[in-house]
């Protein structure tokens, strides 16, 4: 609604402001980083990791729950060929936010795509496709998303000070930083009841496997969970893409809207 | 070196995907099926990694109230729901959690 009468201030926003504003946006989902952040760099330096390839971690990788999992499984001396499988899992829903992004982001020149590629997290695909569908602004999504590597980063670094200081730092349950991020992500999403059944099969399976100390457990959960939902959707003929309509009709419509109005 | 070596090829798994859809030569070859079944890796992959942090603390299954993991969880639960906050639903559970 706000967007007709912002449109002439928006014309007045300089770079540095959408930037700012980007920084602001994300400043909530980087303080709830932080715990997990530093659990990430304590736990790189426990499973044997040096500060080095800890901060590495975070600064190259940028993917908390890839990070996380990875360290799980590299301190349980799995090899890496299920490393990278599970990363590849875990990693594929970016595939699904560059998706939704491509409309966006593909026009814009190289270094942009790269940049913003780069910094395409959980978090910055929230903030991006929430109040900004009017016009996307690349300067607000780098503002967003450099904070919050920086955040992440900074947090890591605490973590990995902390960890060579403090013993059991994990025993802190900093991990409830995680459950408690996703909960909040996934619980919204569950807008039609396939993704409600994914989300159970997912639950159950993987608590079993933890249980029983499977460790793909991660693996079999997610994919079961996925089959699940999938199957579940193409039998009751449940419509496609309920649950992006929301989201999609909003982002499809308005850039249009916007368009016609300049 | 293996620890590089993982780091690295981590790195390029995750900036791949990421990526690669950004760019516009690459033409979309996912078919409806394909996009429909990966619309569930997000909360499958998301579910699967808080679950066992949830019910199974300190490697022991805890499905009591007395477990503050599974006590916090279900309020983080009902309040993403109710409210669809998701900085309302982390601040709480998580003060809620360092009390407990």
């Amino acid at each position: 609604m706000s967007s007709f009468s912002n449109d002439c201030a928006t014309h007045t926003h300089s770079r540095a402001k959408s930037y700012w504003l980007g920084a602001l946006a994300v400043m909530p989902l980087t303080i709830a980083v932080i715990p997990w952040g530093i659990l990430a760099g304590s736990f790189a330096l426990e499973v044997g990791l040096t500060g080095l390839q800890s901060q590495a971690m975070s600064a190259i990788i940028f993917a908390g729950s890839a990070q996380l999992v990875a360290l799980g499984m590299i301190k349980a001396g799995v090899g890496l060929g299920s490393i990278l499988i599970t990363t590849l899992l875990i990693t594929s829903r970016h595939v699904l936010y560059a998706m939704a992004m491509r409309q966006r982001i593909s026009p814009l020149a190289l270094k942009w795509r790269l940049a913003l590629g780069f910094l395409l997290t959980d978090e910055l695909f929230a903030i991006a496709n929430h109040g900004q569908q009017h016009k996307f602004d690349p300067w607000f999504a780098l503002g967003g998303g450099l904070t919050f590597y920086l955040g992440w980063n900074i947090a890591t670094f605490i973590g990995i000070v902390a960890g060579q200081n403090i013993d059991n730092l994990g025993e802190l349950g900093l991990d409830f930083a995680i459950a408690a991020t996703f909960i909040a992500i996934v619980v919204p999403s569950v807008t039609k009841p396939s993704v409600l059944i994914c989300v159970l099969v997912s639950l159950v399976l993987a608590v079993v496997c933890a249980v029983l100390e499977i460790q793909s457990g991660l693996l079999i959960a997610t994919l079961t969970g996925m089959f699940a939902g999938y199957a579940y959707a193409s039998i009751t003929c449940e419509s496609v893409h309920q649950s992006d309509q929301s989201d999609q009709s909003d982002q499809s419509d308005k850039p249009a809207a916007s368009e016609e109005s300049k | 070196m293996m620890i590089w070596l993982t780091i690295i090829l981590m790195a390029i798994i995750v900036f791949a995907s990421r990526h690669v859809l950004l760019e516009p030569k690459v033409p979309i070859r996912l078919s409806k099926k394909t996009l429909t079944f990966l619309s569930y890796s997000a909360p499958a992959v998301l579910t699967a990694i808080f679950a066992p942090i949830v019910f199974v603390p300190n490697n022991q299954l805890d499905l009591s109230l007395s477990n503050p993991y599974l006590v916090c969880a279900i309020v983080a639960t009902l309040l993403a729901w109710l409210t669809k906050n998701t900085l309302l639903t982390i601040v709480i559970s998580m003060g809620l959690f360092f009390l407990l």
